[in-house]
């Protein structure tokens, strides 16, 4: 495969934590659709299985853990030197420590730090990063929230923190950045089919099914859809939003 | 012919001007087949004449008046042998100081913003069930989450339509249906147009709507078209029971 045509043909884009799930699978998106792309994740073996087949012509794949500001930096100036500046940023990196997860009264104050850490602070450094160029040639942020955080799962606090910190996060930076030509929105996914996913009880799964209107998991898929869309040049109107990618489930 | 809306039928009200027009327009290029509805028969003349050779079938009505609903609807499905999706785009908009608004006024807003689409909803329902799944989208309004100024009945009309699609968005879940709502900030229509017009300084009353939003610029018809589009494809498969602001940062919903 080659740099291609499509509506990001010509675009730079960064997504973090792509080796697995929905970040690999908008990475592919955005591929399919003609970008280059930057991907980081921490475990090589899901880029083997998901970009084998593209050339360093449209794919730059770094090994890291985006939780490390100095390794952060460092992928941007790679970024820079093989793409030039980014055009549109997927800061898809996080999870909720959900192994580690409890009821507040028992939570542990280094499992808050490392979720606020993976969920937040690093959407928080990679914009930071790509901000000052788009400020100079408009862009596109598009942050990744829960509706974890609308829903307030249970035992999850930390996690839901983080994920509406997201919210806030999204939406004073739509507002600073909104004469720039740089739109930011978030995307809020439900249950979603993806490896954190594939950990849970059938039990709990169950429960999210019957949780959720639209009365079935989904695929990756469904969330790259509306990443791309709000990537395009078809949703220039839209920011400060976070969109629900839920099946319903957060209306109830 | 190819596109994200290919093999689709959608009825549109409200198609004759504005968003609605947009999406008819967009929506032809994407390669859906269309039933337009307006109770504008000028606007209508023109779009037949824009749109001449499309898989397009016009259809006057008033989206308010609950028999001409009925069998347009029925007329529409029958034209384009089934519906898969209907976009309530059919709006009006009142400013109004409460004291002096007639009671008239506040029915006629609710009539065509919030029972006009429940009533093209429920005359379709049956026709997109049977087409085993499919799509609605009611065009609300950034008013209807923040609240405007001396808009009293056509923000109540506005989040009065957000809850009900949501409502429905539950109801129609089992059916295959999602039902979403998107919400405009101004928007450059006839519609916006009459608004500043009708007021006693019309360039300060544009200023004063331009600097509500963020990005300082009202928005073309075609950029709600766009994410009515989106909200119609597959693109959105699983969204459902949810509102899109498209408002150019006013809300921060």
């Amino acid at each position: 495969m080659t740099v291609g045509e499509g509506r990001f043909s010509g675009k730079v884009v960064v997504v973090t934590g792509a080796a697995h799930g929905i970040g690999a699978v908008t990475a592919r998106r955005f591929l399919a659709e003609g970008a280059r792309v930057a991907v980081i994740d921490r475990e090589a073996d899901g880029f083997a299985e998901h970009f084998s087949d593209m050339p360093a012509e449209c794919l730059l794949a770094v090994t890291g853990d985006c939780t490390d500001a100095t390794m952060l930096a460092d992928f941007h100036a790679r970024v820079i030197a093989a793409f030039g500046p980014v055009d549109i940023l997927f800061n898809n990196v996080g999870q909720s420590g959900r192994e580690r997860a409890s009821p507040f009264h028992e939570s542990e104050e280094e499992v808050w730090r490392f979720v606020l850490e993976v969920s937040l602070l690093t959407t928080m450094r990679m914009s930071r990063l790509v901000v000052p160029a788009m400020r100079e040639r408009g862009g596109r942020v598009i942050n990744m929230s829960s509706d974890a955080a609308f829903v307030g799962d249970a035992g999850l606090t930390d996690y839901a923190t983080a994920k509406m910190g997201i919210v806030g996060f999204t939406r004073a930076l739509a507002r600073e950045l909104a004469p720039h030509r740089v739109t930011v929105n978030a995307v809020a996914p439900g249950a979603i089919r993806t490896r954190a996913h594939d950990r849970l009880t059938p039990a709990v799964i169950d429960r999210i099914v019957a949780t959720t209107p639209a009365g079935f998991i989904a695929e990756p898929e469904d969330v790259a859809g509306c990443v791309a869309f709000l990537a395009s040049e078809d949703a220039r109107y839209i920011t400060g939003q976070t969109l629900l990618i839920d099946g319903g489930r957060w209306m109830i | 012919m190819s596109g994200g809306l290919a093999g689709r039928r959608i009825l549109i009200t409200g198609a004759a001007k504005g968003i609605g027009l947009a999406s008819v327009a967009r929506f032809l290029s994407e390669g859906a087949s269309l039933a337009a509805l307006d109770r504008d028969e000028q606007a209508l003349a023109v779009l037949r004449g824009r749109f001449g050779g499309s898989p397009l079938h016009i259809v006057g009505a008033d989206v308010a008046e609950p028999a001409s609903v009925a069998s347009a609807v029925a007329e529409c499905a029958a034209a384009l042998g089934g519906l898969d999706g209907i976009v309530n785009a059919a709006g009006i908009d009142l400013v109004a100081d409460v004291e002096t608004m007639a009671l008239g006024q506040w029915h006629r807003v609710l009539a065509v913003n919030l029972t006009g689409p429940m009533l093209v909803i429920q005359a379709a329902f049956p026709h997109l069930r049977a087409a085993g799944g499919g799509t609605i989208v009611n065009v609300s309004s950034g008013a209807g989450l923040s609240p405007l100024k001396h808009r009293t009945a056509y923000c109540a009309s506005k989040a009065g339509l957000q809850m009900a699609s949501k409502a429905l968005a539950m109801e129609a879940a089992e059916f295959g249906i999602r039902v979403n709502t998107v919400c405009p900030g101004a928007v450059e229509t006839e519609l916006f147009r009459s608004g500043i017009d009708a007021s006693p300084d019309p360039r300060a009353a544009y200023e004063s709507v331009r600097a509500r939003y963020a990005l300082k610029r009202i928005a073309a018809p075609e950029e709600i078209a766009a994410a009515i589009l989106w909200l119609t494809s597959a693109e959105s498969s699983y969204v459902t029971g949810t509102a899109i602001a498209v408002d150019g940062g006013r809300t921060f919903h």
